[in-house]
């Protein structure tokens, strides 16, 4: 049924809502054109390329779905309207996302009109599991809810730095999460994957790092659970999040993207490979973007590998490496590998097997002990030189327990450990925990990170944090505090995570 | 040509003096005014149509040959008579895989005369009004036909899809841009309060009557009468503001209707039914993007543009058959069309209902609506929906419609049939009128 090319088209331009403005009049479209309507032929050539991807828009009317269309059963009850820009220089259809309707309760639509809304990049509809999956972000989410509105604003650099590092991060987690016993995990709507969260923490990381996304000369996205065995999720980053300059002529980006997969330390492995790209001469001024990814998968409680079910989250985090206003200098890094079959996931199987034989020992705590040791070693330090430590997070005994055997207190591994908030959400599970102490962290805190990845291996960074950290975290609102603590999650039970995990 | 505006009413009218000096001239000498238009009007003589609902055992070609041999039965013609045909569906292409409908139409007539398909009965009817009085054709074949219900289960989402993907994308439903014109429409006026309530009875009026005025229609899909009290319960159920019976169903049917050149009528009948007016309008795919969401701009221009062309006013009209997909596009055409002021049709019905004689009131006249159940009773198979209009305005002024003929104090002379494409995309207005030879 799908085709390629309409998906094409229609992903480039609604994935980003893309449009024009006239250079005359200043009359806006959703949905680029070439030459304005009410200007006529002396337009042509004016036009201005516009997109509504990181503006706030305004939901004038809408009314509620209840019996979709064939595509959208899944999402149940929903609310759809005319979202305008710009004070209704532009109207677009819309819908909203991240919302449990009870089908059976009165729900009075009007107290969603003349709301503020945000654009998200969601999966568009349901297609057949052989289809390439549709996206869109004409899918909106209220303003005032989770998820607020940031602009998007390009800073110029002010301060070139002599060693690599992070320039910038995001993170993405959803609203919804399950609560068991002392654990919150964050469970995707049923319109989320690991291509929409990739995208949407890829855009935060723009937001905080100010960064000029044409910039971007790699973009790495570390999975386990891409929803494609071949198409990369990265492409669809750096087209969405317009990454390298574009080639409008060609409709291409002049950027590398790349997916990779090592388990749960899909993303960390790549971060020594960003910090060298950046550092290689000729490409200065240049950054790479590296995201880890998952709507962690795990079979249901009844069946083998149902254990994980306890224990997995979803969401992405990103991390921008450059050499200009850096607000983490990498110090070194460590990284060890064994060929340990602790946990896999065969080709076309839905879910992870776990072993059990050696999650534990000799998995994780051999791999990730032995990165982070040598690299204390290797760079001199005793755990007292480091403020924060942070490792990969499948559950709350292991990073304690790898932590403390390390010599760490909790005041050093505890700001980072981020598991009984979010869950394991595997690929971007230790990045969380490396993003809720950049969050908090001062400059000249030492920050060592340990990650873990079934398979085996572990990567371990140490980094420095500049006084440049200060002045980019007013940019960010979507912070680690703000997505565990906060008034708008929306707590599901585990019928509904089940579903809304299978998604769409 | 010297050409100057005359004001009538509250429309105004291009007037072109060589004509009038003619018109006089020729009353003078014993011809009626009627027949003294710019260009001849083609006459329908003939009607025919099947019923609408499901017809699960008969092929679409099954269709429109029953609904042919009954219009050319009463137009009293033989298949060789045809110079040629317009034939509508809206998607037969899709519900059945059927490509070149010419084809169907060709093998069941044995006729090798041009054909030309187009998507809504009003847009064939149009197309052969323009080639009768173009002088290219005498007698022409309009057509229309649909089966909806062999794509029941993946209807909606065709329908949504190519009324305009981008809604479709969003999220949107045939339905959905109904409730949301209603909210415009709602808010655009302030209605609030009883006024609200008093809205949402005048659109549950509007199913209440056309499903009245179907029971007496024998090709109507739904020949039941429905309560106020099932309109408003239904919506109640749903939660909704517009529900299972504010909307037109699913259906399968043909209609056909015999276009001719006035001569040939004349030859035929004492009685003949012009086209007096034929336009149509567009506008954007988009809903959300159009400027007027209260209405349909395209309903409204092809009704001036209508009334134009048969130099007639809005208050001429006697009958009319809206395009009520749901209650409330009966509602909003009555405000395009200019029978109703704008913001005002809902108190317009219920006046006209609290004792519904057979009409509405409108500025003060009688208009007769939907005699036949509009769309939510005598059914929506898309591409013959609008010849079903037809038919029944034409039986209406011929006063052929038996039990549902409508009373008039004056002479019943003028009808106007609105019939859409898409979600108002496209609007078609035919003013039809009788005139004695």
């Amino acid at each position: 049924m799908s085709s390629e090319p309409i998906e094409r088209r229609v992903s480039y331009i609604g994935d980003r809502l893309k449009g024009s403005k006239c250079g005359i009049c200043g009359k806006e479209y959703f949905r680029p054109r070439d030459y304005c309507g009410t200007c006529g032929r002396k337009s042509f050539g004016k036009m201005q390329d516009i997109d509504f991807f990181y503006d706030k828009g305004e939901l004038e009317v809408c009314t509620l779905i209840k019996e979709p269309t064939n595509r959208f059963i899944k999402l149940g009850t929903y609310v759809y309207g005319i979202v305008s820009f710009h004070n209704g220089k532009v109207r677009v259809p819309s819908r909203l996302t991240d919302s449990l309707l009870n089908n059976r309760e009165e729900i009075d639509v009007s107290s969603f009109e003349g709301r503020e809304v945000v654009p998200r990049f969601r999966r568009r509809y349901a297609v057949e599991q052989s289809e390439i999956i549709p996206t869109i972000s004409l899918a909106f989410s209220l303003a005032d809810g989770y998820y607020p509105h940031q602009e998007h604003e390009i800073v110029k650099p002010k301060k070139e730095s002599e060693t690599p590092g992070i320039v910038g991060y995001g993170v993405y987690t959803p609203k919804f999460r399950i609560k068991e016993g002392t654990i919150e995990r964050s469970v995707p709507f049923i319109d989320e994957d690991s291509i929409t969260a990739a995208v949407e923490a890829g855009k935060m990381a723009l937001v905080h790092s100010g960064v000029d996304p044409s910039l971007v000369a790699k973009v790495y996205v570390g999975s386990e659970s891409n929803p494609y065995a071949v198409k990369p999720i990265a492409s669809k980053v750096a087209q969405v999040l317009k990454l390298g300059e574009e080639d409008k002529a060609e409709g291409v980006q002049a950027v590398d993207a790349v997916d990779t997969e090592f388990a749960c330390k899909a993303a960390t492995s790549m971060f020594k490979d960003a910090s060298a790209l950046v550092y290689y001469p000729g490409v200065r001024n240049h950054y790479a973007m590296v995201i880890g990814t998952d709507n962690s998968q795990a079979a249901p409680r009844d069946e083998i590998g149902g254990e994980l079910d306890f224990f997995v989250g979803y969401g992405a985090s990103s991390f921008i490496f450059g050499m200009n206003d850096v607000i983490a200098e990498i110090e070194g890094w460590c990284s060890c590998t064994s060929d340990t079959p602790d946990f896999w996931r065969r080709d076309q199987e839905p879910h992870p097997r776990h072993g059990g034989r050696f999650t534990g020992e000799p998995a994780y705590f051999k791999h990730v002990s032995n990165a982070a040791r040598k690299l204390m070693d290797k760079l001199r330090f005793q755990p007292n030189d480091i403020n924060y430590f942070v490792s990969h997070q499948p559950n709350l005994n292991f990073p304690i327990k790898v932590a403390t055997e390390l010599g760490f207190k909790q005041d050093q591994y505890m700001p980072g450990l981020k598991v009984a908030k979010f869950g394991n959400t595997y690929s971007g599970s230790s990045p969380i925990g490396l993003a809720a102490v950049l969050d908090i962290a001062k400059p000249n805190d030492r920050i060592l990170i340990a990650s873990y990845g079934s398979g085996a291996g572990s990567d371990a960074y140490s980094l420095i944090v500049t006084d440049q950290i200060v002045g980019k975290r007013s940019r960010q609102k979507f912070t680690i505090h703000h997505q565990a603590q906060n008034q708008n999650i929306e707590y599901v039970n585990y019928e509904t995570y089940r579903r809304l995990k299978l998604g769409m | 040509m010297i050409l100057f505006f005359s004001r009538e009413g509250n429309s105004k009218h291009l007037i072109n003096p060589v004509l009038e000096i003619l018109k006089v001239w020729r009353s003078n000498i014993g011809h009626k005014e009627s027949e003294f238009l710019p260009h001849p009007c083609p006459a329908i003589i003939g009607v025919g149509r099947t019923k609408f609902g499901e017809h699960y055992e008969k092929e679409p070609e099954k269709l429109i040959e029953e609904a042919w041999l009954k219009a050319s039965q009463s137009a009293g013609i033989e298949r060789r008579n045809l110079d040629a045909a317009y034939i509508a569906d809206y998607f037969l292409q899709l519900t059945n895989k059927i490509g070149i409908e010419e084809g169907f139409i060709s093998e069941l007539t044995e006729l090798h005369v041009p054909m030309e398909k187009t998507r809504s009965f009003s847009s064939a009817l149009l197309n052969a009004c323009n080639a009768i009085q173009s002088g290219r054709h005498d007698i022409v074949l309009v057509g229309g036909v649909e089966k909806m219900t062999d794509r029941w289960e993946k209807i909606r989402d065709d329908l949504m899809l190519l009324e305009d993907p981008w809604s479709y994308y969003a999220g949107c439903t045939p339905e959905a841009n109904h409730e949301l014109m209603l909210r415009e429409y709602i808010k655009e006026h302030g209605i609030v309060g009883e006024r609200l309530e008093a809205l949402n009875v005048a659109l549950a009026q509007i199913a209440v009557k056309n499903h009245k005025q179907a029971l007496k229609n024998e090709y109507a899909q739904y020949q039941r009468e429905i309560s106020l009290d099932n309109v408003l319960n239904e919506r109640q159920k749903a939660h909704k503001p517009l529900g299972l019976y504010d909307f037109a169903p699913v259906s399968d049917g043909a209609t056909a209707i015999i276009l001719a050149s006035p001569e040939i009528a004349k030859k035929r009948s004492d009685t003949i039914i012009c086209v007096a007016g034929s336009a149509s309008a567009t506008d954007y795919v988009t809903f959300a993007a159009r400027q007027e969401r209260t209405g349909f701009i395209a309903s409204s221009t092809a009704m001036k543009s209508a009334l134009k062309m048969a130099d007639l006013k809005v208050s001429d009209i006697q009958i009319a058959e809206l395009y009520d997909q749901s209650t409330l596009l009966e509602m909003v055409s009555l405000e395009d069309l200019g029978f109703s002021k704008k913001g005002m049709a809902w108190t317009d019905i219920n006046e006209s209902c609290k004792d519904f004689q057979g009409f509405y009131r409108v500025n003060g006249k009688e208009l007769f609506v939907n005699t036949n159940g509009g769309l939510k009773a005598d059914g929506n198979p898309l591409g013959a929906t609008g010849g079903a209009q037809i038919c029944e305005v034409v039986t209406q002024l011929k006063g052929e419609a038996g039990d549902r003929q409508v009373k008039t104090d004056k002479d019943l002379l003028f009808g106007c049939v609105l019939e859409l494409e898409g979600f108002g995309t496209k609007a078609y207005v035919h003013i039809l009128r009788r005139g004695d030879s």
